[in-house]
Order: C-alpha cells, then structure tokens, then sequence
C-alpha cells in the first residue's frame, strides 16, 4: 500500500520515532524521557525488520514446510542484538534515576535544574 | 519549551519521511537487501555452517565479532549497575552537591507543593496512597491467584527455554531468545516468591562466573577457532561437527550468561 | 486481509504510543508501553521475523516492563505537569 509514493509502513515507522522523540525532548519526567528513548529503539528496530521483510516471505528458516522468498537473516540478527542492548541501557538507567530520586527526591528535570 | 520541542520534532521528521519515501517499497524483493550479501547468506548458509535457522547461523558465525562484543556490552551495563550504590540509600555526604544550609530532600516524599489542579485532572485514588509511602509495593501480598499461576507455569516456561535453547539451530529460537525467557521466568518467580528465594536458585559461588560466562566462552571459542582455522572467531567449515560444537557452547553461554545478567539486574534492582 | 492487518496494527502502534506519551500516571504509561511491545512483536512475527519477535516478547513486554515498574515503586508514581 503506497500512496503518494509514501511506503505506509514506512511511514508509519517514522512517526512512532517521533512521538519518542518528542517524549525524549519535551518532558521533563526522567522516567517518560526513557519510555520515549525505548519508544525510539523499538521504532528503529520496526524499520530494520520491515526492510528485511519481503513479500510473502518465510522466515529465514531453512527447514521443511518453508519455501523461498526468504526474509533476509542479517536484520533479524542485528535487531536481536540490538534488543538486548536496549534493554542493557535501559536498566543502568533506571538504576540511576532510582539513585536521582533517593538523592534529590525528584525525578522531574525542572526541578532538579532548581537545585542549588 | 514544548512548541519549540514540536518543531524540534517536525524538523526531524520531515528528512525522514524525505529518506524513506526514496526507499524500494520494503516488501519487494528485488530490493538491495535481499540481493546483495543477504542473499549469499540464504544461498550457502546452511551448507557453511550447518544450521537451519539463518538467524542464529549470522549471529553466532557470520557476524560473531558484533555478538562477542555485545555479550561484552550487557556484561558492562551489569556492571554499572552493580557500581551504583545500593537501593535507596544516599551518597556519602562528601558527594552530596547540596550545601549544608539546605536541609536534605525527605525521602520518598514530593518535595514541592503539588497544584491541587493535578489532584483532579489526574488518574484518581492512585496518588494519595503513592504519596504516604512509595516504598509499599514491594509490601502488597501477592495475589494467591497470581501466587498459584506463576509457580505452575514457571516449570513450562522454563522448559520452553531450554527447548528454544537446544533446538536453536533449526526452529526460531537461540541463546538470546532462551536467555530472555530464563530472565522472565526468573523475574516472575522473584516478584511472587520474593527475591530470596528466587535468589538461592542461583548459587552464590558460581555467580560471578556464571554472569561473564558469555564474553568468556566467546573468547575461549574465538582462541579454539584461531588455533583451528588461523582467524581470531573462525570456523572450520569443512568440519560440521567441530562447528556444531562451537556454536552450541556459544548459545549456551549466551542463554545462561544473558540470564543471569539480567536476573541479578532485577535482584540488584530490587532491593 | 493482510494490508488489513498491517493497518490495524500500525495504527494500534501509533495509538499506544501516543497515550505513553500523554498519560500523567507513570504506571499507567508503562503499562500501555508493555503494550505497545506487544504488539511490536505481532507485527514483527508478521513480518517474518519469530526470533526477534520472541526476544521482544520476553525482553520488551516481560524485563524491561518489571524494571520500569520496580522503579516507579521505589521512585513516585506521577509525572508533574
């Protein structure tokens, strides 16, 4: 589905990483800045899978039952990897708002510029 | 700051859309990705490196520098985490940026004077239990509903790992795939057990070499493979056999390494 | 029916990611996220992709949803206006 020669998932894709984006810019929550951040990831990795896809593709799983076209493998191995780094980051920064808040008791970026 | 974060916004996205309106349509098959070096991997994979599943064969054997370094970069996020100091408690007071006339933020509680147009715009009833004590929910009993489900499926959940783990190389699945399951299964377990229990199904002893079993066994595939081929991660590829070796110790590595990661992530977390 | 599919989906995508974005109850905005990676993961086993599905599936929606709740336990539950 292509109209206006815009590849519709494509697009779609495109305005996922803006709404992260504009988590990650706009608010001031530290906590919503990274759900935007892995808004963006997943966004990213939903672009690199769609460009490996291909029209009525199997998956890259060369057993009986599956028959050519195949999905590329190289998206799927990359993105996998890529998962789990998201989730790597992610998880040393919720350590450190954890410490932010036990420190400063705000997670809020307005308030922690406030702080002398 | 928000309309200007709009424009930010907009701004970004318009050369976006400008790039992927240029791409091939992403299903077609003539596109460059499936033409060039993908296509080489669908053509030989299977004859090269013995495994059914293209994914796995790319992650482990074509393309296993970018996973030994990023078994690497999941064993350095355990690491930051682990040299954060513990739980809530403060910094020493050495560190503390505040000035001592300023008494300290209360813990736990909102240090500003909240607008009591929040209270009523907001999700209702939430707000005033979070307010006396943040720290209560890890004192909620668990539901026995939750309680008595987790414990049954856990087993099969794990099994499910083990079967996605050992059957990697000709169904979807692999090490990471089972890792994350194990993690799963293990969080669950250690949000319904509470994490000591959950934590004693790890002995103490193995830990730390059970959390760099994957950057280890990768550097100790990657030697075997230099001294067999003369390539630092090379593989025989005449020889199944040694291959089907190598790329089994790698997934199982990375399932136990990338759960146990993950899992002493969430207890470090945790408490 | 399957252009059907790709719609509904993206459009759920999109959906769920506004409401992240706007939800005030940070439980509630993780929790709609965990959503959203679910169905991620539909639509990436769609798109012929069961392992990364998979590992999103258990990452996405399972790890990185508890870790984002433990800390709102130990954090505050309200993003300020």
């Amino acid at each position: 589905m292509q109209p206006f020669g815009l590849d519709l998932d494509y697009v779609a894709v495109v305005a996922l990483f803006c709404v992260g984006l504009y988590m990650l810019v706009a608010k001031s929550n530290l906590l919503k800045k990274l759900l935007g951040l892995n808004v963006m990831e997943t966004s990213v990795f939903a672009f690199i899978v769609t460009a490996g896809m291909v029209e009525g593709g199997d998956p890259p799983i060369m057993v009986a039952g599956t028959s050519a076209p195949y999905a590329s493998p190289i998206p799927h191995a990359m993105v996998l990897t890529g998962i789990v780094v998201a989730v790597s980051v992610t998880a040393v920064a919720l350590a450190l708002i954890v410490q932010i808040h036990a420190h400063f008791g705000t997670i809020e970026i307005d308030e922690l510029k406030e702080l002398p | 700051m928000r309309p200007w974060s709009l424009l930010l916004v907009l701004l970004v996205a318009l050369p976006l859309v400008a790039g992927v309106a240029t791409l091939p349509p992403h299903d077609a098959p003539d596109a460059p990705i499936h033409t060039q070096v993908g296509a080489l991997y669908l053509e030989r994979g299977v004859a090269e490196t013995g495994m059914k599943n293209l994914v796995t064969a790319v992650l482990l054997n074509y393309r296993g520098f970018d996973t030994f370094i990023e078994v690497v970069v999941i064993f350095t996020a355990l690491a930051a985490v682990l040299a954060l100091p513990k739980g809530s408690a403060p910094l020493p007071k050495g560190n503390a940026p505040l000035p001592k006339g300023s008494a300290p933020v209360p813990k736990g509680n909102a240090p500003l004077p909240q607008p009591d147009a929040a209270r009523s715009q907001g999700v209702g009833g939430a707000r005033s239990r979070e307010e006396e004590a943040p720290e209560v929910a890890s004192d909620v009993p668990v539901s026995p509903v939750v309680r008595f489900v987790v414990r049954l499926l856990a087993p099969f959940i794990a099994m499910f790992a083990v079967a996605m783990l050992f059957r990697g190389h000709i169904t979807p699945g692999g090490g990471f795939q089972a890792a994350a399951v194990f993690a799963a299964v293990f969080i669950a377990l250690g949000l319904v057990l509470g994490q000591d229990r959950a934590a004693r199904l790890v002995p103490v002893d193995w830990r730390p070499w059970l959390q760099g079993v994957a950057p280890l066994a990768f550097a100790l595939v990657a030697w075997i493979g230099w001294r067999l081929t003369g390539a630092f991660l090379g593989y025989p590829i005449d020889d199944h056999t040694v291959q089907e070796a190598m790329g089994f110790v790698l997934e199982i590595a990375i399932a136990v390494g990338g759960g146990v990661v993950l899992a002493r992530i969430f207890l470090e977390m945790e408490t | 029916m399957s252009d059907l599919f790709d719609i509904v989906m993206l459009a759920l995508l999109i959906a769920t990611a506004v409401t992240v974005a706007r939800a005030r109850d940070l439980l509630a905005a993780v929790v709609i996220f965990s959503m959203y990676s679910l169905t991620m993961t539909l639509v990436w086993q769609h798109r012929g992709a069961p392992d990364v599905a998979m590992t999103e599936a258990a990452v996405g929606a399972g790890v990185t949803t508890v870790l984002f709740l433990i800390t709102i336990a130990r954090t505050t539950r309200r993003e300020k206006p």
